[in-house]
């Protein structure tokens, strides 16, 4: 028997963060949310389902009580505890109060020639939701964009939203169907609610984040939440999205669906799928309605009302004439670029929220995950390319390889194509590179330009007698090569991704083969840009090749120069202010950068800035090398040999020695 | 034929029934709170389930109830036809030839002479049929009985003139509109709504139980997907899904194509063409 806590109104002011509230004592906030007139409505079981309905005390909560979620399959089980929230989204969603499937809309009278239109009254007793989800928040938040964000406001939905009061719950548990993670919803509730609780194993972390909430939380008798229970509650949400992962990559999902309209699967999926139209009245965020007019038999009094229709309805599209889109394809079709593409570009968000209802809810199971991934897919239709294992991996053995072109890129950068190459060369990836010698001369470490089936490409810049004697040689002539070294960028984690990649000068040379990569499947990655900075215009290295990036395969490529001529009519100034102008969100970036170690720091302070986190942000390094494969100690930096566990680092990695002095 | 013009003062309204149970003919007389206004606003002039007076028309609006399941219907049926401005059929008898249309995939010679003791005086066609089979249709109010709400917004429109509203989409709509938990998903119970046309206001779900289709296909019904699901995911036996089909109005396409394919009319026959058993069961 767990007795009430006295309230310890006293304390309040002091109460700084999360507060615990007994279990049992979640009744009194279901009393003082009634109290102040609102009806209260939450989870209760019925029908064998987690449905939301009014309710005025705790026992009507579903207490141990759990969920199992799969494609077209529901079904509730004991969870052999006391909680009160431990399940997920059931076939309710809260936009039954906000929107509710049938509106009565307009009274039309007919009096002799006068006719009259009368608004009808709405519905806006204030409401409490009980119990909404991270999804649940952000499908409101969708609705909200949908009928109040635009030029038109809907004034049935405003009336009824601007009253409700919303009392959130973290998820403590994820069904098979949640993918929250990868709409980028939840499951951590963060915003749109006056209250969030946390459910423990005796009662619940409580927070407000709005000024009704707190004047809730006021009356309420918690107390401070010990560390233990705050570090509890996060772990257990923690877990919820670990255990989620990211079904559904998102980042360019719009523009990798719209690119598929004529992908084979639609017909495919048209066959299983029955268009019943569960999935989108299951949906939190669909509004698609149609009007009906109910009119007494004499026809002077006239209701129009308005419900939920759908899109996967064959009169739906329909006009005089026909259907607009006939096929059952059609309107999957419809709907899917709709949810996760066309949305984007009408209202400024995904119309998905990844609750998973459309999965449990379609009759015959079919996963909108699955679907997307058939169609648009993100993952990575080729595995990364493993690390070869490098030729003349000792210190004191190289391979030769033949030039057979040589093209001269700037003044004083040199372009060697060459051939003969050991065949591992040609397994070699993105950003690896070679120890080059020639006799006489110390070897020397030169970043890989182009992977060619039968040879590599070198870019050198005749900085030193060294570096000058390569970029003098001559078609026929040979050199020793040691490799390909080092790891790659990681370009795995950039499918499905935007990618930023700034660099200036020289630096471009181990970023080519990244964009050729990336032209190479240009839809398996977002947005693409290019920051790119040089000396002079006659400075930019591959210039033909930048071209082409930009026109031809929707790379956004920004150049910029130090010091231009007259004929220069881009940019002029440092890399990194070209690419902090401009509006992009960087919270489903990946940053690729290569350039002078304090460009580097710049730049990753402002992609930070920009939301990259610095797990995502990489960095080439350079050092002196002699070897290239951590024998001879020139390139170590803190526990790193440059040369072996790099020179590609996330600056997650690097910690607090990027860009240190004297390291 | 029709037109969408409202129909004139007082219309002569006749209700007729071919065979079927009367059902649907009592669902307009069960009208209790617009009965008044109905008969104010129609002449009822041949009604024999209320009213023993008679005519043989012309009628504005015809009311016909029962699918064509005598040699006798087959004339009767055209010269109604004649005399109407507007034929409405009734039920699934009328629009898709009723439960009595399940004899379609059997020996008819066989059921008469298991049934009756002298079969000969039975007169009856090998195969029921529905009503738009033999003459055309200006509206159909699906369901065994037909649902009173869609009469009356028939009737309704009939004196505005405007365009009835009877939706074609899946029984699923009216469910996820009133919050009735899917007992397929929630249950395992097999369920004919996706597939079935609306009006009856999710009746059966509503009371747990799955639709059995009385209201028929909707359009585009896709009973095939529906029948790979319930074969291979709910794991049912061939059998089991066809009989889910074979009701009310198993002569419907595609309920029909799914009943043939499957079996299930409980006549020991599984599959098979209708049309072919019908007409060579007695002559064989």
């Amino acid at each position: 028997m767990v007795t009430r806590t006295a309230p310890l109104r006293g304390h309040r002011p002091a109460l700084e963060g999360p507060a615990f509230l007994a279990r049992p004592d979640l009744q009194v906030l279901i009393d003082l949310l009634r109290e102040d007139g609102r009806r209260v409505v939450g989870p209760t079981v019925s029908d064998g389902a987690i449905v939301f309905d009014e309710i005025t005390s705790m026992g009507d909560l579903p207490q141990g009580v759990g969920d199992e979620q799969s494609p077209g399959r529901y079904r509730l089980r004991r969870r052999g505890d006391e909680r009160l929230f431990g399940y997920v989204v059931g076939p309710t969603a809260w936009k039954k109060w906000t929107f509710p499937s049938f509106v009565p809309l307009t009274r039309a009278t007919k009096d002799g020639h006068k006719v009259t239109f009368t608004p009808e009254p709405t519905d806006d007793r204030p409401v409490a939701f009980l119990g909404a989800r991270a999804c649940d928040l952000a499908a409101i938040g969708v609705q909200d964009g949908v009928f109040t964000g635009t030029s038109f406001v809907d004034p049935d939905y405003l009336a009824r939203r601007a009253q409700v009061f919303v009392v959130a719950v973290q998820c403590t548990t994820a069904a098979s169907t949640c993918f929250c993670t990868s709409m980028g919803t939840g499951p951590e509730v963060s915003e749109g609610h006056d209250i969030v609780l946390t459910e423990l194993d005796t009662g619940f972390l409580v927070d407000a984040d709005s000024t009704a909430g707190r004047a809730i939380l006021e009356k309420l008798p918690l107390r401070p939440a010990t560390a233990a229970e705050q570090y509890g509650a996060a772990a257990t949400v923690a877990a919820v999205r670990a255990r989620i992962g990211d079904p559904v990559p998102a980042s360019g999902l719009p523009d990798r669906l719209l690119a598929q309209l004529d992908h084979p699967r639609w017909a495919q999926v048209a066959e299983r799928c029955i268009t019943c139209g569960n999935c989108t009245l299951a949906c939190p965020t669909c509004f698609c309605t149609t009007l009906s007019q109910v009119t007494d038999l004499t026809g002077g009094d006239a209701v129009t009302s308005r419900s939920w229709d759908s899109c996967f309805s064959p009169g739906f599209a329909k006009v005089a004439g026909g259907s607009f889109r006939s096929r059952p394809r059609d309107r999957y079709r419809q709907w899917l670029t709709h949810k996760f593409a066309t949305w984007w570009d009408q209202f400024g968000s995904s119309g998905c929220v990844g609750c998973g209802r459309c999965i449990t809810w379609c009759p015959v199971g079919i996963d909108v995950r699955e679907e997307l991934n058939a169609i648009a897919p993100a993952v990575p239709l080729v595995p990364e390319t493993p690390i070869v294992e490098p030729v003349a991996a000792t210190p004191n053995d190289f391979v030769t390889a033949r030039v057979v072109a040589s093209r001269q890129e700037t003044v004083d950068t040199t372009t060697l194509s060459l051939t003969g190459t050991d065949p591992a060369f040609a397994q070699g990836s993105t950003g690896q590179f070679a120890m080059v010698a020639l006799p006489g001369f110390p070897p020397l470490p030169i970043s890989i330009s182009r992977f060619l089936p039968d040879g590599i490409e070198l870019t050198i810049r005749g900085a030193g007698p060294a570096t000058k004697a390569m970029c003098a040689l001559q078609i026929g002539e040979q050199l020793g090569l040691r490799g390909p070294l080092g790891n790659n960028w990681p370009l795995d984690r950039a499918v499905g991704r935007d990618l930023v990649i700034v660099t200036g000068g020289i630096g471009l040379a181990p970023l080519r083969p990244v964009l050729h990569a990336i032209v190479a499947d240009r839809r398996r990655f977002g947005d693409v840009k290019l920051f790119y900075g040089a000396r002079t215009p006659a400075d930019l290295l591959y210039r033909d090749e930048l071209e082409r990036w930009g026109t031809r395969h929707g790379i956004d490529v920004s150049l910029t120069v130090d010091r231009a001529g007259p004929e220069w009519t881009g940019r002029v100034g440092i890399v990194t202010h070209l690419f902090d102008q401009g509006a992009w969100d960087g919270a489903n970036t990946i940053a690729f950068v290569c350039g002078p170690e304090r460009m580097m720091q710049a730049t990753s302070t402002t992609l930070a800035g920009r939301g990259v986190p610095a797990s995502r942000i990489y960095v080439t390094l350079e050092r002196h090398m002699e070897c290239g494969i951590g024998l001879c100690g020139h390139c170590q930096m803190g526990k790193y040999f440059v040369c072996r566990d790099g020179p590609v680092f996330s600056i997650g990695q690097l910690g607090d020695i990027f860009g240190r002095e004297g390291i | 034929m029709a037109s969408n013009a409202p129909v004139t003062a007082r219309p002569r309204v006749g209700v007729v029934k071919f065979a079927s149970c009367d059902g649907c003919q009592l669902t307009l007389l069960d009208l209790e709170d617009e009965l008044l206004a109905v008969v104010d606003h129609f002449e009822i002039v041949d009604f024999p389930e209320a009213t023993s007076s008679r005519s043989p028309g012309p009628y504005d609006v015809l009311f016909v109830e029962g699918s064509v399941s005598e040699p006798a219907h087959l004339e009767r049926i055209v010269e109604l036809r004649k005399q109407t401005r507007h034929l409405v059929t009734i039920g699934a008898c009328a629009t898709a030839g009723g439960i009595q249309a399940l004899r379609n995939w059997a020996d008819h010679d066989a059921f008469r002479a298991a049934v009756y003791t002298n079969p000969e005086w039975v007169h009856s066609l090998a195969r029921s049929t529905p009503i738009a089979e033999h003459v055309t249709v200006d509206a159909e109010l699906r369901g065994c009985p037909i649902d009173p709400g869609q009469l009356v917004e028939l009737l309704t429109a009939l004196t505005t003139g405007r365009r009835p509203q009877l939706r074609d989409e899946a029984v699923c709509m009216e469910c996820k509109r009133q919050g009735v938990v899917c007992v397929m998903v929630s249950k395992g119970t097999p369920c004919l709504g996706q597939v079935t046309q609306t009006g009856c206001g999710a009746i059966c779900p509503r009371f747990g139980r799955g639709c059995y289709g009385c209201f028929g296909p909707r359009e585009q019904a896709n009973a095939a997907g529906l029948t790979r699901h319930l074969q291979m995911a709910g794991d049912r036996p061939r059998e089991e899904v066809g009989r889910l089909f074979a009701g009310f109005t198993a002569y419907s396409e595609p309920f029909r194509s799914m009943v043939t394919e499957l079996g299930g009319t409980r006549t020991g026959r599984t599959g098979g063409d209708p049309d072919v058993a019908a007409t060579t069961g007695g002559r064989r």
